[in-house]
């Protein structure tokens, strides 16, 4: 029989006795999301976790961590149209992070002080890959293949290493210093680049087959769509990637008085930006896709870095959205304009959506020469036969892994739904680590499955507004071809950027759950804490309130019903 | 030696040869020159004790508390709504056993304001579980409070001084103050034995189930009740060193057997004493001076109560809606004696009025004049102050 005590007083750690973690229905667990900036990253990059340390003031791990996926922060950073930014959920609050300026800074700096690239090439050594085409996506297929320790030959027809990223890209954009200081730090992993050396011409597939363990073939898109319009084409036609490589290489342009380029890419932007610069009065750009803004959705706007777009208009170029070339004028066989129409995209009888022309909205527009920028194919010269006739390749999965055809890999441009650096660099590494796989006869490398966290899931009551920051551009009337138009921005500038992030999905260690737990039953330890946070959750003792969940700034807390 | 002081500074005096370690109060009429007495024996350097300043008689309270369960002698004075809002905390000592005490200078309740004396404030908080001492003069004070100290310790039951308010409090007397010697004699050092100490540590107000909550109140009851072995030890023990009694469970005066009794508690049973030697009458009368009002001392009283045929029950309080609080329980007692004697229960006295010098003649010409004895009445009633319909 238990006896009373006088007064009911009670031996020690009476209320550790009470399990409140026995009221419990659902339980606080931690929740490592993707952040949206995560996700939205063709090339992987976990901007999130760069930006968490560069708040702490670790700004080599931060740069660490950018290429474990990415050796080429510097050129992204610059001439990526970061979708990370779309996605950020700062956008919804007050604007999103200004990702790209933080990510350029890195690479500066990286190249600035002289660190090196974080590589162990111990593992795997012997076995010999060899990719092709030394462009963003064989460059990161090699650079991953280097760090897990295989020996990487790089082909390419040019005799320097780059792709279009040195041979299209406009100095302005992409100072070439910055693109050489990377890929020279790059190859210089140990990675043995063959310039001069087009495929089926120099060195054959089968060749490199039987000579290396595997292949990875990212041979871009060098062959100009056809174009026309309903069947007729100008007698002086060149495309606009041609007249872009041109004036790359050797600074020349033809200079009508008024020019039209018809597409919506970069491509057209960039040589829509020179020719004004080269003395072309009138620069028309014709496209089928939207301007940012009310009225437009976001995978109808135009698909160009978006300070770019503000950058053209401001020096001087026309845009006309949502309109497609219906009709060439002609004065004998010299183009002399075109009627353009309203184009929106609506959906068809098939469901799906599709552009649709607007009978009645005609308009004509004079010029004296009209370029189409209407996107590229692959040049199938050395490997027809993989190709199968197709413009593009066309693999069934996010590897670029052929089917019946073993250790051959694809990637980049060539895989035709890809168009920017960022991807092509996702795609060299997605094929590095599925070679990898495919060498050890490992299984099949799994993708992350984390889901994204949405804006829903932040705390705001923990956030003040705060203006983003914008780097220095030149104005327009000092804008030359050579000086990089977007300066840099000071590591104050970028630290205090990088404040402003939400930390979605994440840790930030501020202690709310620790703070605000009625019952003491979140553990402050980083120990025991495994998952990445500095806590635990004693459900000996948390009846889950689920105070912690929502009080957390970044939605790291989630409950889940028991 | 006497020395001429007012109540209030013989009470704080007291306190201070009691040597307490925390005393936490905040200030009430009539309370007020107790404590002001008390620290100025601390600033004096006559004292040396912890003296909080607090916010509220519930922190006053809660502080003493907290300071005698860890194991140092505490103490806190208050009065009339002060002591109402201590309410709580003072069942809280009670059922944590916690020995400490405190001195209610007792005074009227409001609404109406009023800050003179009655008794409705101790009375308020009888059920809480304190032993209740009420008394009759200053130097009762002096000794009961210095006796309270060793009854609370002994018992583990919180003592409650009750002085009237004013009347004690603020009146100057000749009062004989024991010296330090004789009162470290008295009352040694004492060890609590649940103290609580940060390198044994002990949960105290935890919660009883309804399993253990019934046991928890006998223990409680039985605590009371047995305290009246206590407070007659204490008092024996006093005059042994001392070479006085503070007045044990209650006391008599007058012949043991007299007829006709008069029962009161506190000052008014000191203003009946000299009624009575003012205003000698035929009958022979005895004042029985109840000292100990919890415990309530059924034994003693039955004792004294045998063969008074008329008994007069003094009141310093009301229950309005039944009449009086003190006459009630000595009526329910005095139903277990031989001879039921006629009781006549009358509130004298409340929120300060004066009772006069003549009480002792005006009582004994009431009862003599009347058929039936008065189940409660207001003795001094002035009916035609109030509005007709209300009187």
């Amino acid at each position: 029989m238990l006896v009373l005590t006088r007064g009911g007083y009670a031996l020690p750690g009476t209320s550790t006795d009470f399990k409140t973690g026995t009221w419990r229905t659902s339980r606080p667990q931690h929740q490592h999301w993707a952040a949206p900036c995560h996700s939205a990253c063709p090339a992987g990059e976990d901007a999130q976790a760069y930006i968490a340390q560069v708040q702490e003031n670790h700004p080599r791990e931060a740069w660490e961590t950018i290429v474990t996926v990415n050796p080429l922060p510097s050129v992204t950073g610059r001439i990526c149209p970061h979708p990370c930014e779309q996605a950020c959920n700062r956008g919804s609050f007050d604007t999103p992070l200004a990702i790209h300026s933080i990510e350029r800074f890195l690479g500066d700096e990286a190249r600035r002080q002289g660190w090196t690239y974080p590589v162990d090439p111990g593992r795997g050594a012997g076995a010999a890959v060899a990719v092709v085409g030394a462009g963003p996506a064989g460059l990161s297929a090699a650079y991953h293949l280097r760090r897990r320790g295989y020996q990487v030959t790089l082909f390419d027809a040019l005799p320097e290493a780059g792709g279009l990223l040195r041979s299209a890209i406009p100095i302005n954009r992409l100072p070439r210093d910055v693109l050489d200081a990377d890929i020279t730090r790059i190859l210089g992993l140990g990675i043995e680049f063959r310039g001069r050396t087009r495929l089926g011409v120099d060195v054959h597939i089968d060749e490199l087959r039987s000579d290396y363990r595997a292949l990875f073939l990212a041979p871009g898109t060098a062959k100009a769509k056809a174009w026309s319009v309903d069947g007729a084409v100008p007698t002086d036609h060149r495309t606009a990637l041609e007249l872009l490589q041109e004036w790359v290489a050797a600074g020349s342009l033809p200079t009508p008085q008024s020019v039209i380029l018809h597409g919506g890419g970069n491509t057209a932007l960039d040589l829509c930006r020179a020719m004004k610069r080269a003395g072309v009065k009138e620069v028309h750009l014709v496209t089928a896709s939207g301007l940012p803004g009310p009225g437009t959705e976001p995978d109808d706007i135009i698909n160009v870095v978006p300070r770019e777009l503000n950058q053209a208009v401001e020096e001087g170029i026309t845009i006309h959205p949502h309109r497609t070339i219906q009709r060439l004028l002609f004065r004998g066989s010299k183009v002399v304009g075109v009627e353009m129409v309203a184009l929106r995209k609506l959906p068809t009888k098939s469901g799906r959506t599709g552009r649709i022309a607007f009978e009645g909205t005609e308009t004509l527009l004079h010029a004296d020469m009209v370029i189409p920028a209407i996107g590229e194919n692959v040049e199938p010269t050395g490997f027809s036969t993989l190709l199968g006739g197709k413009e593009y390749f066309r693999p069934n999965n996010p590897f670029g892994r052929l089917d019946h055809t073993p250790g051959v890999f694809v990637g980049g441009d060539a895989r035709g739904d890809r168009g920017t650096v960022s991807a092509a660099i996702g795609d060299g590494r997605l094929a590095a680590i599925a070679i990898d796989a495919y060498i050890r006869q490992g299984d099949d490398p799994e993708e992350n499955g984390r889901d994204t966290i949405d804006f829903a899931h932040i705390n705001l009551n923990y956030f003040e507004p705060a203006p983003r920051v914008e780097e220095p551009i030149l104005p327009v009337a000092e804008r030359t071809d050579t000086a990089e138009i977007d300066g840099p921005l000071s590591g104050a500038a970028i630290t205090r950027e990088a404040a402003r992030c939400f930390s979605c999905g994440n840790c930030l260690a501020c202690d709310n759950c620790w703070t605000f737990c009625p019952d003491n039953a979140v553990i402050k330890t980083t120990a025991l804490a495994k998952d990445g946070s500095h806590y635990v959750f004693d459900y000996e003792y948390c009846k889950g309130c689920g105070v912690c969940a929502s009080e957390c700034p970044c939605g790291y807390i989630v409950m889940n019903p028991e | 030696m006497l020395s001429a002081l007012e109540g209030s500074q013989a009470l704080a005096q007291a306190v201070g040869l009691c040597r307490p370690g925390v005393v936490a109060a905040y200030p009430i009429t009539p309370q007020t020159h107790i404590v002001e007495n008390i620290s100025k024996l601390v600033a004096d350097g006559r004292l040396r004790c912890e003296l909080v300043s607090v916010e509220s008689e519930f922190s006053a309270a809660s502080v003493a508390l907290g300071a005698a369960a860890s194991g140092v002698r505490a103490y806190t004075a208050s009065s009339s709504q002060g002591i109402l809002l201590m309410a709580e905390v003072l069942y809280n000592i009670s059922g944590m056993r916690i020995p400490m005490v405190m001195t209610c200078a007792n005074r009227a309740v409001g609404a109406p304001l009023n800050i003179w004396n009655d008794q409705q404030d101790s009375m308020a908080v009888r059920d809480s579980g304190w032993i209740q001492l009420y008394c009759a003069d200053n130097q009762e004070a002096v000794d009961t409070t210095i006796q309270a100290f060793r009854i609370a310790e002994r018992t583990e039951v919180p003592v409650m001084v009750c002085v009237d308010g004013f009347v004690l409090t603020h009146t100057l007397e000749p009062i004989d103050l024991p010296t330090q010697e004789q009162v470290d004699r008295f009352l040694p050092p004492y060890h609590f034995s649940r103290a609580l100490d940060s390198r044994n540590p002990l949960s105290l107000g935890t919660c009883v189930d309804p399993s253990f909550f019934t046991e928890a109140r006998h223990s409680q009851h039985q605590a009371v009740l047995r305290a009246t072995t206590e407070i007659m030890a204490a008092d024996r023990d006093y005059a042994g060193i001392i070479g006085r009694s503070g007045g044990g469970l209650l006391s008599v005066v007058g012949p043991a057997e007299a007829d006709v009794a008069i029962l009161a508690l506190g000052s008014v049973c000191s203003t009946v004493q000299e009624s009575m030697q003012l205003f000698p009458q035929d009958r022979p009368v005895k004042l029985i001076k109840l000292r100990a009002y919890r415990p309530f001392p059924m034994a003693a009283l039955r004792e004294v109560l045998q063969g008074v045929r008329d008994l007069v029950v003094l009141e310093r309080a009301i229950a309005p809606g039944s009449g009086g609080i003190v006459g009630m329980e000595v009526r329910s007692l005095a139903t277990t004696l031989t001879q039921l004697p006629r009781i006549h229960n009358y509130a004298v006295g409340l929120g300060g009025r004066d009772v006069p010098i003549e009480i002792y003649p005006r009582l004994v010409e009431a009862i003599t004049r009347a058929d039936e004895p008065a189940w409660f009445e207001i003795f001094d009633l002035e009916p035609e102050k109030l509005p007709v319909e209300d009187r």
